[in-house]
């Protein structure tokens, strides 16, 4: 079984986010890995403990720290890592959409992840997009993924508490929103140890695209209101509460 | 005295005995040699000599169950004595014509011996009157009280020979066979008075008014004593008492370098350039004390008592870990389980939930008389579950990746750390740009917590008022890793100090004050290691040496709070900071009454060891709820109308122990704060109100 489990880069928010010009000031800010791509990276390595097969991690290098991202991949089971060197921070999800799909091409996989969205956009494009460019199904928002055969079987959740279960031919493409199982640790000395050992593979962008979409203005969320703390007993909370309703008109 | 017969008899008695009891400690000091090789240690002659005077005045057992303790120092000193009336008896039996009764005329000794000879058989004789009562307290305890101390709670993993009252047994065994040795060679030594009573000999003068004189009895009563001791050698071997010969060894040998420095998790010795995995899977990767642990223990339980871990409901014991792991090398070297070698820990000794729910507080060891360190053992099998991907609890994930990302386990940016004190009324130094004398090490929850945050400003305050030369890292500190170390990230831990080291590098200091235990505890203790020269202050000595050289002032007494302390254990029980706090708070005039455990016998919050991090919470009356009723019920007795505060110097302490007051619905009644807090209202600072928006 052949992975490809494309990654995206993407800026930190633990901190406050800089804001330069009309997009984010790259140059003060971290990048970390998107969160859904974990699930993605442990999806695709349940599959290969369960049944065998190499899992390949591919990401754009934005700033040139992909690494980081691409050792905590090795030690938590990926098998070979590779990186486009695009050094371009603000490349949109459609053009590094395209410069995974140019990267994978060649790799021949049964089957291609990328996290279901990255929080920086939430336009969840660079999976179907890369599914496109390959000419293969795309199916997006999976919670569970077991292969057996030339055949996935593919679970999605509803709201309401639905669940779906999809019988998928190989190759194809998911759009992971979660891995059955949170994903794993990686204990810092193995990662430590990959940064030592592991070859990254560099591969140069290639082909172009773009969304179309340009920034407009970029700027920190105005605080338009706050929350109020009622204090005191449960008694008095309750009392205050009520008459903040009626005070409102509201009771 | 015996005739030639019984003498080839006990003879060739004795040699087997002498063969089993050899290859039992052969066997045992094997299977020890097994274990991994253990950080160095100093002195051993020095050490085994000091572990002697402790032994012989059991100093140890003190820490506990006091009662108790002055019983077993007879049983002890019961026993010791015996091991000459042994001696004596073998030579009585041997040797014809010896015979020590009535100052031993019967074998004319020379005078001087005399009064030796009475001194010994007016000892042994009150002795043996004292052993059986002791035993007898201990069998009473154990099998008609049954004394809850000595069970183990249902969700504790157990060995099953454990679970069906293996050392109910064991106990037995030995309390019968005391009795019996003793009472045996008391009326040996009866029906040998021809004479009637022997003034230094009373109880065996009395049963000698009962019973006579017997030629036929000496020699039964002889066989059944020194019988009985020729058979429990060897079985002392196999059984819990080989803490008899193990406990002085372990304590010989115990932990020499401070209890805050944990042993590295691949040990620096290597031998045979073998490869080690960090951490212990199976029993054999444990090092060497580790094992003659579990041969040292007591199985007294007394680690359990202390467990704030096993008080809440959790499945742990470090007691019954030391026994699992007793049982499990029995199985394997004296009976036919070999295979148990290779077992994983966490199926046969101490569960994996058990593990995750340890505090590293350190209570166990502090405690055990032995000096075993069932902790040890607990960061080790902790180290190896992290390192095979042993899924761990999501809330500890989140918090250690955090670390890995981000330097603190609060998902913060490294930017937001000095937040706190550019938001000050003065400029807080930035240590990495200009030279300080202290450096404070502010660690995650007082930099980043917004419950506490307010104290760490008032500790910048009152610094900046005694004009303390001070600085901080801003985003240069990193997590200073104690906790990290101590849930088994060991890899994380190193990376940790690491960046700390070279953030210490880039700047000048003179000293690092904190005013986060365990942060202290890790800079003092384990950074030394790394190359770390500095000295670490914690806050509370650093604010009594100020008020000691007149650098604060107290303006207003607080004679109107009633106040208790609770010892952080990191503070407390691992650095021996007792006294900085009690010594500000009696500066400061409040009235202050101390809680039952306080000191060496403080009670974990149940913060420690990565316990904060936890994204489950058990259900069960908490260690920090079960606190406060003690600071409460303290208060009790000392009633009056003063305001009740429970006085931490731990940021951690401010969480668990303003939560704990809510929890158990006491706000109004107790009210926790931070000894900082206290201070800014002796000395008179103001906290100064931040405008919010
Ligand atoms: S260190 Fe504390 S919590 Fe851990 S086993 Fe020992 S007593 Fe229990
Ligand atoms: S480890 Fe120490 S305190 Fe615990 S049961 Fe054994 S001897 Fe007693």
């Amino acid at each position: 079984m052949n992975i490809v489990v494309a990654i995206k880069h993407i800026p930190s928010i633990a901190d406050d986010l800089p804001v330069k010009g009309n997009n984010v000031d790259f140059d003060s800010v971290d990048f970390v890995l998107n969160e859904w791509d974990e699930h993605s990276i442990e999806q695709a390595v349940l599959i290969k403990e369960a049944v065998g097969g190499t899992v390949t991690v591919v990401g754009v290098d934005l700033i040139g720290e992909l690494d980081n991202a691409l050792h905590l991949a090795l030690a938590k089971g990926a098998d070979k890592v590779v990186k486009i060197t695009a050094d371009d921070p603000a490349a949109d999800s459609h053009q590094q959409a395209k410069w995974l799909a140019e990267a994978i091409k060649g790799m021949g996989a049964d089957m291609v992840f990328a996290g279901v969205q990255a929080s920086n956009d939430i336009d969840g494009q660079i999976g179907p997009m890369i599914a496109a460019y390959l000419d293969m199904p795309y199916i997006g928002g999976t919670s569970a993924i077991e292969v057996s055969g030339s055949t996935a079987t593919v679970s999605k959740e509803f709201p309401g508490g639905v669940g779906m279960k999809y019988a998928v031919t190989l190759p194809f493409v998911a759009g992971v929103q979660s891995a059955p199982k949170p994903p794993r640790y990686a204990p810092v000395s193995k990662v430590r140890q990959m940064a030592q050992t592991a070859t990254v593979e560099k591969v140069a962008p290639s082909g172009e695209a773009s969304s179309g979409l340009a920034f407009k203005k970029m700027a920190p969320p105005v605080v338009t209101g706050h929350a109020e703390m009622i204090e005191g007993s449960p008694k008095e909370v309750a009392a205050k509460i009520v008459e903040l309703l009626k005070s409102r008109g509201l009771a | 005295m015996l005739t030639p017969i019984e003498k080839i008899l006990f003879i060739l008695l004795a040699l087997v005995s002498a063969g089993f009891t050899i290859h039992g400690f052969k066997t045992i000091i094997d299977t020890i040699r097994k274990g991994r090789p253990a950080p160095e240690l100093k002195n051993i002659p020095g050490s085994l000599v000091k572990a002697a005077i402790t032994v012989l005045f059991q100093r140890t057992i003190f820490k506990a169950r006091k009662a108790l303790s002055a019983v077993h120092l007879g049983l002890f000193f019961g026993l010791i004595t015996y091991a000459f009336v042994n001696l004596f008896d073998v030579m009585e039996g041997l040797i014809p014509n010896f015979d020590l009764t009535y100052s031993g005329k019967h074998i004319a000794p020379p005078a001087w011996t005399v009064p030796l000879i009475n001194a010994y058989n007016l000892i042994s004789d009150v002795m043996s009157v004292f052993l059986l009562i002791a035993i007898t307290v201990f069998l009473v305890r154990r099998f008609i009280v049954k004394d809850k101390a000595l069970t183990y709670r249902e969700n504790v993993l157990l060995n099953p020979k454990v679970k069906a009252g293996g050392q109910a047994r064991d106990s037995l065994i030995v309390g019968v066979f005391v009795i019996m040795h003793v009472t045996a060679h008391v009326l040996s030594q009866a029906f040998r008075l021809t004479e009637g009573a022997d003034p230094f000999m009373p109880f065996a003068s009395f049963l000698n008014s009962l019973f006579g004189a017997s030629e036929v009895g000496v020699h039964v009563a002889w066989w059944v004593s020194l019988g009985w001791v020729m058979f429990i050698i060897p079985y002392l071997s196999r059984s819990k008492h080989t803490h008899f010969f193990m406990a002085p060894v372990n304590l010989g040998l115990a932990k020499q370098n401070p209890r805050g420095q944990l042993d590295p998790a691949i040990p620096l010795k290597v031998i045979d350039g073998r490869k080690y995995d960090p951490g212990a899977k199976v029993i054999t990767d444990l090092a060497w004390k580790r094992i003659l642990d579990a041969y040292a223990c007591v199985q007294c339980n007394r680690c359990q008592d202390v467990c704030p871990a096993n008080f809440y409901g959790r499945p742990l014991s470090p007691s019954a870990l030391e026994v699992n792991k007793r049982y499990l090398l029995k199985e394997a070297t004296f009976g036919s389980h070999p295979d148990l070698l290779q077992a994983p820990l966490t199926e046969t000794v101490i569960s994996p939930e058990a593990v995750w729910s340890c505090t590293t507080c350190y209570a166990c060891v502090r405690v055990c008389p032995v000096g075993n360190e069932p902790m040890a053992d607990i960061v080790d099998i902790r180290r190896r579950m992290l390192i095979d991907g042993f899924e761990i609890d999501s809330g500890v994930q989140t918090a250690l990746q955090s670390l890995a990302t981000n330097g603190n386990w609060m998902g913060k940016g490294k930017r937001l750390r000095g937040r706190w004190a550019k938001e000050m009324e003065f400029p807080v130094k930035n240590a990495s740009e200009e030279p300080v004398e202290y450096l404070w090490f502010v660690g995650d929850t007082a930099s980043f917590d917004e419950r506490v945050i307010p104290n760490t400003k008032m500790v910048a305050r009152i610094f900046h008022q005694a004009g303390l030369d001070f600085g901080i890292l801003y985003q240069n500190e990193s997590n200073a890793g104690n906790d990290v170390r101590r849930v088994g990230e060991e890899g994380l831990f190193e990376q940790l100090v690491e960046q700390n080291m070279a953030a210490f590098g880039k700047a000048q200091f003179q000293r690092i004050v904190t005013t986060d235990p365990h942060s202290f505890n890790t800079l003092k203790n384990e950074y030394p290691q790394f190359g770390g020269k500095f000295e670490v202050k914690h806050y509370t000595v650093t604010l009594l040496k100020l008020f000691e050289e007149g650098k604060l002032t107290i303006k207003n007494k607080l004679s109107h709070y009633k106040v208790t302390f609770h010892d952080p254990c990191y503070l407390g029980r691992y650095n021996g900071g007792f006294t900085a706090p009690r010594k500000l708070l009696e500066l400061l005039g409040v009235e202050f009454h101390e809680m039952p455990r306080n000191c060496e016998n403080s009670f974990c919050c149940g913060a420690g060891g990565g316990q904060i991090w936890m994204g489950k919470v058990a259900p069960g009356e908490r260690p920090a709820e079960n606190r406060i009723k003690e600071a409460l019920s303290t208060f009790q007795s000392h009633p009056s109308d003063k305001k009740q505060l429970f006085i931490v110097t731990c940021p951690k302490d401010m969480i668990m122990y303003s939560d704990a007051v809510k929890t158990t619905g006491n706000e109004g009644k107790i009210e926790v704060r931070d000894i900082i807090q206290l201070v800014a209202e002796a000395v008179g600072v103001e906290e100064v109100s931040q405008i919010v928006g």
